[in-house]
């Protein structure tokens, strides 16, 4: 009995809503890849990272900028003739990625993603400025001006907020997060 | 309980069934267990053996019969649904009645559902303990002979529902032929072509159609439903509702004025797949059989307002009534053939393909009207205005198949179709044809050969599930046209392709009220709806019930090739039985015991086969064996415990019983937990 | 009265003012209370998801908790919060060893959620609790023939939660009629507006938010009709730079349906937050009420 576990299973464990392995269901119609939105701007489509998870090939999978480009909109899920929930296996393969820190250079997902996560942890609200240094020194120089623009014209329209919200009972928030990730975890 | 004066001497036989049941279960143990324990039983002889059903296991039991002057007989095996018959036949030859001969199941009730080895062989030896048992209350029944009649009814005339009844009618046999609608064909008589020949499907299905118009021995009742079926195999009673064609068909000429001058337009949602009209008199097609019209007085201005009757005034044989009423016939049969055919998937429950909405998107029965030459655009391949003339077409296959969403199966012919959808437009317009599919299933005679053939003519093949097919154009080359968006999985491209027309390969799904007719006809349907063969495998055109046969899409999609053989088959089983004159019924039934009787009467209602009497001289009831079907309802329902059921009498199940918790074995065995 | 729990969600605060004023104005004038719950957190978006499943439960649970106390079901206006507290909900009513993690980490701040809370979305407050009927029978200032854009976006729909339908949803065009509009046809209104991917793969979004504009545009729309703060962001306030990317010319109000509804029920616009609209909607400023076709001001 080896205590060797495959590729396919480790992204299994990481869908708290499979049942199994749902992915060995897949009958490539790509069906996913034609509705997916963003399918164009994807190194691989849907259905190809399902092929290449079915066939164990991870480092193609962790190298692929496929599921930092899904945006969640659910519409492979729906109409997958296997019922496939295939946005859940992009957000598995974007906590696999981030637990293993493999994902491919220059995508602002990944840096987006934790700035956002300790912001929450800090005052248990969203709070906009806060995330902007994590992805706005990416930009090329015409769109961060773009961005800095829709900022202030934001401000000016008193839609961003100035001060970060915070709830009240910060403390008690803190330890419930600590009983699920240990705190030093996040940091 | 009273035990018998005289005891029995009982065989028992073990089988290994190879390592279905040895695999699991220690045949050896349980034998020599059997012949020392159930001894006090009558147990004189207990026998293990590879595969019992095999001539030589067989002859191990006749032998032993003979020579040992066995007069009971347990053999442990299988399910009784399989060989029970084998060993009763097996004990008949050995002139030993054969239900004196009990099959107890250690393998779907043992082996097959147990992991255990240990409490499993444990388990065994009660299940032949318990069957020790009861078979000593057994009694030599004799079956019931019942005659067939001859006649058989052929439900549906489709292309299945024909062959079914040509061949019964050809050998010399009567046959009714109920369909439903107002002449035989079925949806074979809507195709174009046909494939993989490119027959035209009118001119293969039409002489066939004429045969059974004319056949001396076929009675055609169209327009016409069966609304009741009693009695059972051998002697059904059905009764069958002939609608009103509301004219006189014997003096009905099929002269055609009577159409031509009715002024009422109909949409023909039914023939032409709405793409065409008719009229409210009509007949469904040019070559239908019979050549009588039928009114449609749901749609009739006559019956509406009470105005109108033009093809009274024209008739020139003045065959018209419009006062005439359904008919009720009831006809005896023998057996049943069930070949109603199916339905078409309703497109438009896949919004995102636009049928209904987007009116350039067609379904597989719209382009089969819209390519045969006697449908409503005399054979041109045209988009809905009704003249423009397609330069792009997509076919989309798998239109509501092999989608968990819709229906799970493939439906098996949507492929081959779609080819030859794409043949047909290529050679009628010369446009650009897209196949988009899933996988290519080109199982049957010459069907690989047509799909190179397709491939040789040019047609653009995607593999991509179609995801969507929009009108929304983002690019000028779009314009004014469908796009379809389909992922190209073969080198991972999405892909908008802007199409003028779309034809959806829809499904085949069962008729929308095939579970009104297993009910109907008592027979059972799967989840699906489709009906279901008594095997899979090796039994596809008989169903659990005797005597109703089933042929063609009814069990499954399949291919008109196919339907012909189940046709031919069903009709076959038919014949052999005819043959046979006789039929002998399982002699299990109800008995009802005078003296016990109150002639309470609760039994006669509850007996799904009317096969209960009442004496009302003697104030008791009385079951009627031929009719009875041994159900045991009654059994159960008598409030004195009046009725017994042979086979399954009070003293049987309770041995059996007892034998199971192994009471009646001399040292008890602790079952192993 | 109808009562409900109500999540706000942090975009509601500035950023999506509006779309809170109009909801409180719009539900308050319909005889429905929305009760703010007491000390929320934010829902995790889609972000939390990207990082840890069982953290992301717990902060939906959280909420859903404080909304169990009250006893009232959950409304949230906004797509995404809705979306993750109902299937949070769904998840936990039917693991009970996810609910057992979940509940285990609530215990610090002395919650517990024990799976008897039922989650809308605000529009089917409107589509469903009030109706069109009623709707349409409390309007006084019906929008007399604005074309109306019905933009669902995904996450209101989608996933399917029963056997509704998914792909021709009609109930936001229902909400249109009653209140005077005329919902166009909008091929594209169950298209994702992009998301967070504004910001992550920024020519990706933008080149969906341009096909929404546009598909719009071709309609005739006067005004595209949002039900989520996200979606209007990214439809209007990026439109600018849409037009900068692509050399497009939109400009095209994008209003919350509340906003919309509020109108009709003469709410006057200070209220419904209106004024604050990225989208320059006239090359010369004008009185807001005089141009596309909204109704005159009533206070």
């Amino acid at each position: 009995m080896t205590d060797t576990i495959t590729f396919g299973q480790e992204i299994s464990n990481l869908l708290h809503a499979a049942e199994g392995e749902p992915l060995k269901t897949c009958i490539q119609c790509g069906t996913c890849s034609g509705t997916c939105p963003v399918a164009g701007y994807m190194d691989n489509s849907p259905r190809q990272i399902i092929a290449l998870i079915n066939l164990g090939k991870k480092e193609q999978v962790l190298e692929s900028n496929t599921f930092w480009y899904c945006a969640s909109c659910y519409h492979c899920t729906v109409r997958c003739p296997q019922e496939i929930n295939i946005t859940e296996l992009m957000y598995a393969l974007k906590r696999y990625s981030i637990w293993k820190s493999r994902y491919q250079e220059g995508l602002i997902g990944p840096t987006f993603s934790e700035a956002f996560v300790k912001m929450i942890v800090r005052s248990g609200r969203s709070f906009e400025p806060v995330l902007a240094p994590s992805y706005i020194f990416s930009f090329k120089a015409r769109e961060f001006m773009q961005e800095i623009q829709g900022a202030t014209e934001l401000l000016l329209k008193g839609r961003l907020p100035l001060l970060p919200a915070r709830i009240k009972r910060l403390e008690n928030f803190r330890r419930m997060i600590g009983r699920i990730i240990p705190m030093g975890g996040l940091e | 309980m009273d035990k018998k004066d005289e005891k029995e001497k009982i065989g028992v036989y073990v089988c290994h069934c190879g390592t279905n049941i040895a695999g699991v279960i220690n045949v050896e143990e349980v034998s020599t267990w059997a012949a020392e324990n159930l001894k006090d039983q009558g147990v004189v002889i207990s026998r293990e053996y590879k595969f019992m059903c095999s001539s030589l296991g067989q002859e191990l039991i006749q032998k032993d019969i003979k020579e040992l002057g066995l007069t009971r007989v347990v053999v442990a095996a299988c399910s009784p649904h399989l060989h029970e018959k084998t060993f009763r036949n097996a004990c008949k030859g050995a002139d030993l009645n054969p239900y004196l001969c009990e099959l107890v199941s250690i393998r779907e009730q043992d082996s097959w559902v147990h992991t255990d080895k240990v409490a499993a062989t444990e388990k065994a030896k009660a299940i032949i303990s318990g069957g020790v048992s009861r078979v000593v209350y057994h009694e030599a029944l004799e079956p019931l002979h019942v005659p067939i009649h001859p006649a058989t009814l052929v439900v549906g005339g489709g292309i299945a529902g024909i062959q079914a009844a040509l061949e019964i009618a050809d050998a010399g046999f009567p046959v009714y032929l109920v369909e439903r609608e107002p002449s035989i064909g079925g949806h074979m008589a809507q195709f174009d072509k046909t494939f993989p020949t490119l027959d035209c499907s009118a001119c293969i299905l039409t002489p066939k159609m004429v045969d059974a118009g004319n056949h001396p021995n076929i009675t055609l009742l169209t327009y016409s439903e069966v609304e009741k079926v009693d009695g059972y195999v051998g002697s059904f009673v059905a009764t069958i509702r002939k609608r009103a064609r509301s004219l006189r068909e014997a003096d009905c000429t099929g002269c055609g004025i009577c159409w031509e001058k009715c002024p009422k337009k109909v949409v023909d949602d039914v023939f032409e797949a709405g793409m065409g009209t008719r009229k409210a008199i009509y007949v469904p097609f040019p070559q239908a059989v019979p050549k009588y019209p039928v009114i449609d007085r749901v749609n009739c201005t006559y019956y509406i307002k009470g105005t109108c009757k033009a093809c009274e005034k024209f008739c020139p044989t003045n065959c018209i009534d419009f006062a005439q009423e359904d008919e009720i016939l009831t006809v005896e049969v023998g057996n049943v053939i069930l070949a109603t055919g199916w339905d078409l998937f309703d497109t438009r429950r896949i919004t995102q393909y636009g049928y209904g909405r987007l009116p350039n998107v067609f379904t597989s029965l719209e382009f089969e009207r819209m390519s045969n030459s006697a449908g409503p655009t005399g054979g041109n391949v045209v988009l809905r205005d009704g003249k423009t003339e397609p330069k792009v077409v997509g076919i989309v296959h798998c239109v509501g198949s092999r989608d968990k969403n819709y229906n799970e199966y493939c439906s098996s012919i949507c492929c081959m179709q779609s080819l030859k959808f794409a043949h047909l437009v290529k050679e009628k317009t010369g446009a650009e044809v897209y196949n988009f599919y899933i996988d290519i299933r080109t199982p049957a005679k010459g069907y690989e050969e047509f799909y190179h053939r397709l491939l040789e003519e040019g047609t653009h093949f995607i593999r991509g599930k179609v995801a969507e097919i929009s009108d929304a154009t983002r690019l000028p080359a779009e314009e004014g046209k469908l796009v379809i968006q389909v992922e190209d999985t073969l080198t991972g491209n999405q892909l908008r392709v802007p199409v003028d027309m779309a034809i959806l390969s829809a499904g085949l799904e069962p008729r929308h009220d095939s579970k009104a007719l297993a009910k109907l006809f008592g027979i059972s349907c799967s989840a699906d709806g489709w009906l279901i063969e008594r095997h899979p495998k090796l039994d596809p055109i008989a169903t659990m019930t005797d005597g109703i046969y089933i042929a063609g899409c009814v069990q499954g999609p399949k291919d008109i090739p196919a339907s012909v053989a189940q046709g031919a088959a069903a009709a076959a089983r038919v014949m052999g039985k005819i043959q046979q004159k006789e039929i002998a019924l399982e002699p299990v039934r109800a008995t009802i015991h005078e003296e016990q009787c109150s002639g309470c009467r609760i039994c006669n209602n509850m007996c799904p086969f009317n096969a209960i009497l009442f004496h009302e001289d003697r104030m008791v009831s009385e079951v009627n064996p031929a009719l009875c079907q041994g159900c045991g309802t009654c059994v159960a329902g008598c409030p004195a415990g009046a009725i017994t059921g042979t086979g399954f009498s009070n003293e049987q199940i309770l041995s059996q019983i007892n034998g199971l918790l192994l009471l009646n074995v001399p040292k008890k065995q602790a079952v192993a937990a | 009265m109808k009562e409900f729990a109500y999540f706000p969600g942090c975009s509601l605060e500035k950023m999506a003012s509006s779309y809170h004023m109009s909801a409180m104005e719009t539900t308050k004038k319909l005889g429905v209370k929305l009760n703010e719950l007491d000390d929320w957190n934010c829902c995790g978006a889609t972000t939390y998801f990207y990082i840890d499943e069982l953290l992301a439960y717990t902060l939906c649970a959280r909420n859903l908790a404080i909304a169990e106390k009250t006893g009232l079901d959950v409304v949230a206006p906004c797509s995404a919060c809705y979306k993750n507290m109902f299937f949070t909900a769904a998840h936990l009513k039917k693991d009970e060893d996810l609910a057992e993690h979940v509940n285990f980490a609530l215990e610090e701040d002395n919650l517990h959620f024990s799976g008897n809370v039922n989650v809308k979305h605000l529009i089917e407050v409107f589509a469903q609790d009030i109706g069109p009927e009623e709707l349409k029978r409390q309007v006084t200032n019906p929008l007399e023939g604005m074309r109306i854009a019905p933009y669902y976006g995904c996450q209101i729909v989608r996933p399917q939660k029963e056997k509704e339908d998914v792909e021709q949803p009609q109930f936001f065009e229902e909400i249109i009629s009653a209140i005077g509009g005329i919902p166009i046809n909008y091929p594209l209104k169950m298209r994702c507006c992009g998301g967070s991917l504004i910001i992550s793969s920024r020519t990706a979004a933008l080149t969906m938010v341009r096909n929404l504009l546009q598909s719009a545009v071709d309609n005739q729309a006067a005004v595209i009709a949002t039900a989520c703060p996200m979606c209007q962001v990214n439809l209007e306030v990026y439109q600018q730079q849409v037009n900068l990317e692509f050399g497009t010319n939109f400009s095209i109000p994008v209003m919350y349906f509340t906003q919309l509804i509020g109108l009709a029920l003469g709410i006057s616009h200070k209220k419904l937050g209106i004024g604050k609209e990225f989208v320059s909607m006239a090359p010369t400023p004008m009185p807001v009420d005089q141009v596309w076709g909204l109704p005159r001001k009533t206070t």
